[in-house]
């Protein structure tokens, strides 16, 4: 298997694997338990929370475990519907974790406005300051876009509302293990993550939170998580996704570095294989090793099942859905017009990729465009 | 090794024409269709797009997806909607094999590098005489030839039907032994849009119904209807009118629909003339081999699952056709396909116009 589709998902680290076998065979107690299996249990819970909080330079109690970044994001949305008549600001390429649960809410009294962006999927800044109003509870921008990797000015955001009462949280889920993640220098309120974003396990995902009071529990039952998510711990996971947080950061300039390598080899070849290509984003700050390309002339969905008869995992547009050929929404909002939409592809290199296996995307590719 | 897509529906037919495809040796590739959006508990594609997905993991073959919901939209379901407007009984089926499953589906699986695609219907096909030839589905239940006689050479020179020597009984059994999940699963029946819901609340969300009169044959007022478009000929339920001679009690059956006056005629009893035509028009008739064979002992079906009847084309010019059939045929609907056969060979087809 050739794997460029890191943004979609990424491969378990063989390290990680082990822990949570390990972890799965050993430690079956309930953390909630106070004998020495549940005792256990829950040490090695929050082993992984300190990993996890030192990785974003959080503190432990900060950091919440849920079973993804969907789930993060919902509880920081619906928390918001606890507030008198709330108001969220967020854009319009948000995932639809975010846009469809802000939809959602609408009915049930939470108001919202979307910002849009621009050419190179940035927020307007200045929009989103004319979408504050007195009620304004949070802006929820995500860090990262997960189909052209335009990284967000958190921090000018951040700016942007402080000393108004609102809440900042960004949706980080593409981030970890490819930028720095600072909470501290942030100053956000929420982040979302999720393990297997970054090497970890799937189903397992984090809520960084700064002051608890700020929100309230989605899943109601047991007091797990400081009463904030009820629920046995999925510990494996936990501790998979810990492990996976301390690797891949302890290794970001390394793996970031070698991202941007792959990323300029490919972009180069495909100059001289073939120079009808156009990068969908051309922000200055984007996320390393990803790249949305259109193909004037193709179908992505052709291209996309011709690179799979060679072993090529790629995607188009997003990768949840069952594969329609719709334009996609994000680079709509960007202004990538319907045609070149339609021939769009989303390569995204992770840190196990080699550069023969990127030359022999690169010469596939070729074979597939040039014939 | 010739490469070949399967329409994979999730069904227990593909799924077998799939499986039969890769034992004769063929490059099998799936590919699942939707052509229909709608989330609601009708629509069954993410179910049987699971199904797919299971069989080709059986099958160890690649399944892609493609949307055709705008084609089908444009050219199957405004077809769908003019006709019921105009006071006809269109078949969908038909169009949707014509413009999308052996148009818009085939094209898509030479773009994707196949040489043809293949199908779960039961129908065969043959090379003879220069031609390819459409013949009947061995088991003759199933025989789906009525649906496909609109299909050129072109489009049957690049169609595998591998399903055409068994029957259904056979298909589950070959389904049962090589364990896949589907094998029991429920044929879809009916129009494959409308699924399982009420029809008239269905076509209501799309056009206006205009309700009127319910008359006799000999003009007398006996009812209201909602609107013509909720009946067809040859109907016996749902008129609400049982019972006005008690005395006759033979149930009321739609004789004709008069689209300027928005009445619903009615007459009593199936054996009521007026449900009885011999002769039937239509406009443009497509013969699969190209043009109309020589011969004299023509068939012909004027619906899906009927017996085939003796009959002639009389007349030729530029008002249209006219076929004449042997015996009186029930309940001919205006809209709905005539087709042509020759013992097993289907020969082609058109849409009623009229009968008389």
């Amino acid at each position: 298997m050739f794997y460029f589709d890191h943004s979609a998902t990424t491969p378990l680290n063989p390290e990680v694997m082990e822990l949570m076998n390990q972890t799965q065979k050993d430690f079956y107690g309930n953390p909630s338990s106070v004998h020495s299996a549940g005792r256990k249990a829950k040490s090695i819970v929050e082993k992984s929370r300190f990993k996890i909080a030192t990785a974003i330079n959080a503190s432990p109690e900060q950091i919440f475990f849920t079973s993804g970044g969907t789930e993060s994001n919902n509880q920081v949305l619906w928390s918001m519907l606890k507030k008198p008549n709330p108001h969220v600001i967020s854009n319009t390429i948000e995932h639809p974790a975010v846009i469809k649960v802000l939809k959602h809410l609408k009915p049930l009294g939470l108001d919202y406005s979307l910002v849009s962006v621009d050419n190179n999927g940035l927020v307007n800044l200045d929009e989103l300051d004319e979408c504050i109003i007195p009620k304004t509870q949070l802006v929820s921008i995500m860090m990262s876009n997960n189909e052209i990797g335009t990284i967000q000015p958190i921090k000018s955001i951040v700016k942007l509302i402080r000393g108004k009462n609102i809440l900042m949280h960004t949706d980080a889920v593409q981030c970890l293990g490819k930028v720095l993640i600072d909470v501290k220098e942030l100053d956000v309120d929420f982040l979302s993550l999720s393990a297997h974003k970054f090497y970890g396990p799937k189903g397992i995902g984090v809520l960084y939170v700064k002051n608890k009071k700020t929100i309230e529990s989605l899943l109601i039952g047991g007091s797990q998580e400081s009463g904030l998510r009820g629920g046995t711990e999925n510990v494996a996971s936990i501790a998979g996704a810990g492990l996976a947080a301390e690797i891949c950061c302890k290794k970001l300039k390394e793996n970031s570095k070698k991202l941007k390598m792959f990323q300029t080899y490919f972009i180069d070849e495909l100059k001289s294989c073939f120079p009808d290509f156009k990068l969908n984003s051309k922000s200055e700050k984007t996320l390393p090793g990803l790249s949305n390309i259109s193909f004037p002339g193709f179908r992505s969905d052709i291209l996309l099942a011709k690179l799979d008869r060679l072993n090529i995992a790629v995607s188009s547009g997003s990768a949840c859905g069952s594969g329609s050929p719709k334009p996609s929404k994000v680079l709509s909002e960007i202004g990538v017009e319907d045609s070149l939409n339609l021939s769009s592809l989303r390569i995204s290199f992770g840190s196990t990729n080699t550069i023969q296996e990127v030359e022999f995307l690169v010469k596939s590719l070729s074979q597939i465009l040039n014939n | 090794m010739e490469q070949v897509a399967v329409g994979l529906s999730g069904g227990v037919d593909s799924a077998v024409a799939a499986s039969i495809m890769i034992e004769k040796g063929y490059d099998v590739e799936a590919i699942f269709m939707k052509n229909w959006e709608e989330d609601s508990e009708y629509c069954t594609v993410e179910q049987d797009y699971k199904d797919a997905l299971q069989i080709c993991d059986k099958l160890n073959i690649p399944l892609r997806s493609v949307n055709f919901a705008k084609e089908y939209w444009e050219k199957v379901f405004q077809y769908f909607l003019d006709e019921y407007k105009s006071g006809r009984t269109p078949n969908p089926d038909i169009m949707c094999n014509t413009e999308i499953k052996f148009k818009e589906f085939l094209n898509y699986a030479i773009d994707l590098g196949a040489e043809k695609i293949a199908t779960g219907h039961y129908v065969r096909s043959e090379h003879s005489k220069n031609h390819f030839q459409l013949l009947k589905g061995k088991d003759i239940n199933k025989d789906q030839s009525y649906f496909l006689h609109s299909l050129n050479q072109n489009q049957l020179s690049k169609s595998i039907f591998p399903l055409g020597e068994m029957n259904k009984s056979q298909v589950r059994e070959y389904a049962k032994n090589k364990g896949f999940h589907n094998f029991n699963k429920k044929d879809s029946v009916g129009i494959c849009f409308i699924g399982q819901r009420n029809f008239k609340s269905f076509l209501k969300k799309y056009l206006p119904a205009k309700s009127g009169h319910i008359v006799t044959d000999s003009g007398k007022l006996i009812g209201e209807h909602e609107g013509l478009m909720f009946h067809t000929i040859g109907q016996r339920r749902g008129l609400n009118i049982g019972g006005i001679d008690s005395k006759n009690s033979k149930p009321w059956y739609v004789i004709d629909k008069n689209i300027n006056s928005n009445e619903l005629i009615v007459g009593q009893g199936n054996d009521h003339p007026l449900l009885y035509k011999k002769y039937i028009t239509i406009n443009d008739i497509h013969w699969i081999n190209g043009e109309q064979p020589q011969m004299n002992n023509l068939k012909a079906k004027v619906r899906y699952r009927a017996n085939d009847y003796s009959c002639k084309i009389i007349n030729k010019d530029s008002s249209g056709i006219t076929v004449k059939f042997d015996e009186k045929q029930f309940a001919i609907a205006n809209g709905q396909s005539i087709v042509f056969y020759k013992d097993e060979n289907c020969l082609g087809g058109a849409v009623i116009d009229s009968s008389f």
